[in-house]
C-alpha cells in the first residue's frame, strides 16, 4: 500500500488509510459497529438505514432499511450469538429496533457455529434481514443503544432525558425492566461494564451516572461530575488491563498498580464537549480504611450494604482537540484509547508506565490506609499520544472511532487491531496505527 | 422577535452589503430554493423521502449556492461582509422584517478564524456569529439562531465550521441557547422535525 501523501512527518506515529468502505453513503454517517465474531461492520446512518459492510472486501454487505422514519443515530450487535446474527437500532423516530438474519445468509457459512449441522436457516433462502420487534417508549429522539455483556440486557437513552433498560424474556419479547431518569437533560450514551451488570450513561447536563439492580429496582448508584459540557460519549476499560512500552517503573510498583487496578476493576473514559478526555475510577470497597491512629474510631463513612460507588477522576489525557470530542473508545485488544470530534482529527493514546520520580521511594502510591486524601491512588502510569491524523474525513467533522480486529487480506497477524471512523461526508474508514 | 412591538429598525438601504454595490455574483444564476434539498416536495410528510438533514452538510455540492465552489472562492476569499449578507436577510419569526434590518445579525459581530492545527488543516475557518435579541427574553432566541447556523452551513463550503452564540448579556438564558446551538445532534434532529422545518423555511425564503 502506497505511503499515505499526508501524513506529517512528525516523530509521532500517524494513521494510515488502509481503504475507505465502498460505497460510501451519500447522507451523514453517525456510527460504524464491529460484528463480535464475524467481518462485519453496521454504519448508522441519516438516510434511516445502517449499512453493513464487509471487513474482508471493505464493500458493502447489506443495508438494514424500512424500519424507521427518521435517522437511525445508533445501532449495536447483540453479543455472543451464533447461528443468527441480531442487530438493535435507535433512531431519531424516538424508537428501538430489533432486527435479525440468519448468519448463513451473510455468505459467512465458515463463521457460523458448525456444531448444529442442520439449523433452520439451512435451506432456506436468503431472507435478509429481518425486522423483529419495535420497541416503544421514549418520547424524543434515541441517541444511543447497547447491549449488556452476556446480551441479556438493551439500554437505549434518548432526549427525554431517560435511559431505558429492556430485557429479552423469550425470543422477541421484550420487557422494560427499568425507566432510568436521573440526568436532567439528553441522555447522549450509554455503555454496559464488560463483566458487570453496571450500567453508565453520558449526558449534554455534563454528568455520568451509573446505575445497577439493587433487589428489583435498577437504581443510580454515582454520580460522576467534573465536565464543563456535554459529555458525548463514553467505554469502559477491557476486563483485563494492557499497559504499553517499556518499562522504567520497578516490579515491585507494578505489581502494586497491577493489584490496585484489579481491585477498582476496569475503568470508564469520557469524552465531551469541553474538549477533555478523561478517565474514572472506582474506589474499592473492600479496602475499608482502618483506624488511622489506633484510637479505635469506628469510621463514619461505614456503609458497607450501600449499593452506592465512589468513581473518581483518575486522570486526564492530553489535550489534542480543537473542538468537541465526539467519540472515544478503548481498545480490548492494546489497551489504546482512540478519540475523534469536530475538528476531524483522530488521536491515539498509549497509557505507559511512569518514570519513577527521583530517588525516593514512593510509598502513599497505593496506600489502602491511608486519610481520605491519601487513599487515592497515585496514577503509576501516564497516557501519551502516540500517534493521530488530522482532516481524517477531508474538511468534515467525523462522528464517531471505534477499534475492530483485522479481515482484510494485508492482515499479518489474527489479532491485529484496526480503528474504523464515520464522518459526516457519509464515509467511514479504516485506518491502522502506525508509530 | 417576540413580545417586542416596537423593536428598533434599520432602514434596509443603510444597512452594510455588498449585493447591491458589485454586480458580485458568481453564477448570476437564481438560487434555487434553500430547502430543495431537505424538503421533499410532499411537504405534508417531511420524512417521506430519504432527504433529511443530510442536505445541511451535503448541500455544499450542489450548484444551489454561488458560495460553495472552493475554486471561486479562491479567487475571492469568503469574508465577514460575505457572512453578513448571506443572514441579514433572514427573516425574523414573527415580525416581517429581515434579522439586519433588526440589528439582529450586524457586521462587526462576524469573525473569521483560520483553525488552529498543522498546515494540513489550513483550509479550515470558524465563522463565529453573535446575535443579538432585540429583547432579553426572547423565547424565539433559538430559533433564530438556528435559521443563521442552517443558512450558513448551507450556504458556506464545508470547511467552515459555524459558530452561533448569543452576543454577552443580550439575553436572559444566552448559556443554555448557546449550548443548545452547539449542540451537532440537536440540529440535526430539529432538522427532522417538520413544524420546526417549516419555520426554518419561511425565515429563509428571503434569502435571494
Amino acid at each position: 500500500m502506497a505511503a499515505s501523501p499526508t501524513a506529517p512527518p512528525t516523530s509521532a506515529g500517524t494513521l494510515k488509510l488502509i481503504a475507505p468502505l465502498t460505497p460510501p453513503s451519500s447522507t451523514r454517517t453517525w456510527l460504524t459497529v464491529p460484528h463480535h465474531s464475524l467481518p462485519l461492520v453496521a454504519t448508522a446512518t441519516s438516510d434511516k438505514t445502517v449499512r453493513v459492510y464487509s471487513l474482508r472486501s471493505f464493500t458493502l454487505h447489506s443495508t438494514v432499511s424500512g424500519g424507521h422514519k427518521r435517522s437511525v443515530r445508533s445501532c449495536a450487535w447483540k453479543p455472543g450469538t451464533k447461528g443468527e446474527s441480531v442487530l438493535a437500532t435507535g433512531s431519531f423516530d424516538a424508537s428501538a429496533g430489533i432486527w435479525r438474519r440468519w448468519d448463513m445468509d451473510m455468505g459467512m457459512a465458515r463463521e457460523r457455529d458448525l456444531t448444529g449441522g442442520v439449523d433452520e436457516g439451512d435451506e432456506e433462502e436468503d431472507e435478509g434481514w429481518r425486522f423483529s420487534v419495535i420497541l416503544d417508549g421514549h418520547e424524543s429522539e434515541i441517541k444511543s443503544v447497547a447491549w449488556s455483556a452476556s446480551g441479556q440486557f438493551l439500554a437505549t437513552c434518548s432526549r427525554d432525558k431517560s435511559v431505558w433498560i429492556w430485557e429479552e424474556m423469550e425470543d422477541d419479547n421484550f420487557e422494560t425492566i427499568a425507566v432510568l431518569q436521573e440526568h436532567e437533560a439528553d441522555v447522549k450514551c450509554v455503555a454496559w461494564h464488560p463483566e458487570e451488570e453496571l450500567l453508565a450513561s453520558s449526558s449534554y447536563d455534563d454528568t455520568i451516572r451509573l446505575y445497577r439492580e439493587d433487589i428489583d429496582d435498577w437504581t443510580g448508584i454515582a454520580v460522576l461530575s467534573g465536565h464543563d459540557s456535554t459529555v458525548w460519549s463514553i467505554d469502559f476499560e477491557p476486563a483485563k488491563p494492557a499497559l504499553s512500552g517499556d518499562s522504567q517503573a520497578d516490579a515491585s510498583d507494578r505489581a502494586r498498580w497491577i493489584e490496585a487496578r484489579e481491585a477498582s476493576g476496569p475503568r470508564l473514559v469520557s469524552g465531551s464537549d469541553d474538549r477533555t478526555l478523561r478517565i474514572w475510577r472506582r474506589r474499592p470497597k473492600q479496602k475499608q480504611p482502618a483506624p488511622p491512629t489506633g484510637q479505635g474510631r469506628i469510621p463514619s463513612i461505614i456503609r458497607t450494604h450501600s449499593i452506592e460507588e465512589d468513581w473518581y477522576e483518575e486522570a486526564r489525557l492530553p489535550v489534542a482537540h480543537e473542538r468537541a470530542i465526539y467519540s472515544v473508545a478503548w481498545s480490548k485488544r492494546t489497551g489504546r484509547i482512540v478519540s475523534t470530534g469536530g475538528d476531524g482529527r483522530i488521536v491515539v493514546y498509549e497509557e505507559r508506565w511512569s518514570e519513577p520520580k527521583g530517588n525516593e521511594e514512593k510509598t502513599d502510591g497505593l496506600n489502602p490506609e491511608g486519610t481520605e486524601a491519601s487513599d487515592l491512588p497515585v496514577a503509576r502510569t501516564t497516557w501519551s499520544v502516540v500517534a493521530s491524523i488530522e482532516m481524517a474525513h477531508d474538511v468534515f467533522e467525523v462522528n464517531h472511532v471505534t477499534f475492530a480486529r483485522r479481515f482484510d487480506s494485508g492482515r499479518t497477524s489474527d489479532d491485529e487491531e484496526i480503528i474504523i471512523s464515520t464522518g459526516d461526508d457519509g464515509q467511514v474508514k479504516v485506518w491502522t496505527v502506525e508509530i | 422577535m417576540a413580545d417586542n412591538a416596537n423593536p428598533t429598525i434599520l432602514n434596509a438601504a443603510d444597512l452594510p452589503t455588498r449585493r447591491r454595490l458589485s454586480s458580485h455574483s458568481a453564477t448570476g444564476k437564481p438560487r434555487s430554493f434553500l430547502f430543495d434539498d431537505i424538503v421533499p416536495a410532499d411537504y405534508n410528510d417531511p420524512f417521506a423521502t430519504a432527504a433529511t438533514d443530510s442536505g445541511l452538510s451535503r448541500s455544499f455540492s450542489s450548484s444551489s449556492s454561488d458560495l460553495n465552489s472552493d475554486s471561486d472562492e479562491l479567487a475571492e476569499p469568503i469574508d465577514e461582509q460575505e457572512v453578513y449578507d448571506l443572514i441579514s436577510t433572514i427573516s425574523d419569526p414573527e415580525h416581517p422584517l429581515s434579522l439586519g434590518s433588526l440589528a439582529v445579525v450586524n457586521l462587526p459581530d462576524i469573525h473569521i478564524v483560520p483553525a488552529a492545527g498543522s498546515s494540513a488543516s489550513s483550509r479550515m475557518r470558524t465563522v463565529l456569529v453573535e446575535i443579538t435579541p432585540t429583547i432579553t427574553h426572547c423565547s424565539l432566541a433559538t430559533v433564530i439562531g438556528l435559521g443563521v447556523r442552517v443558512r450558513l452551513e448551507q450556504a458556506l463550503p464545508p470547511r467552515f465550521r459555524v459558530d452561533v452564540r448569543i452576543k454577552e448579556g443580550t439575553h436572559s438564558t444566552g448559556d443554555q441557547v448557546n449550548k443548545q446551538l452547539g449542540d451537532k445532534e440537536r440540529v440535526a434532529a430539529a432538522l427532522e422535525n417538520g413544524t420546526l422545518l417549516g419555520v426554518l423555511r419561511k425565515m429563509l425564503e428571503t434569502c435571494q
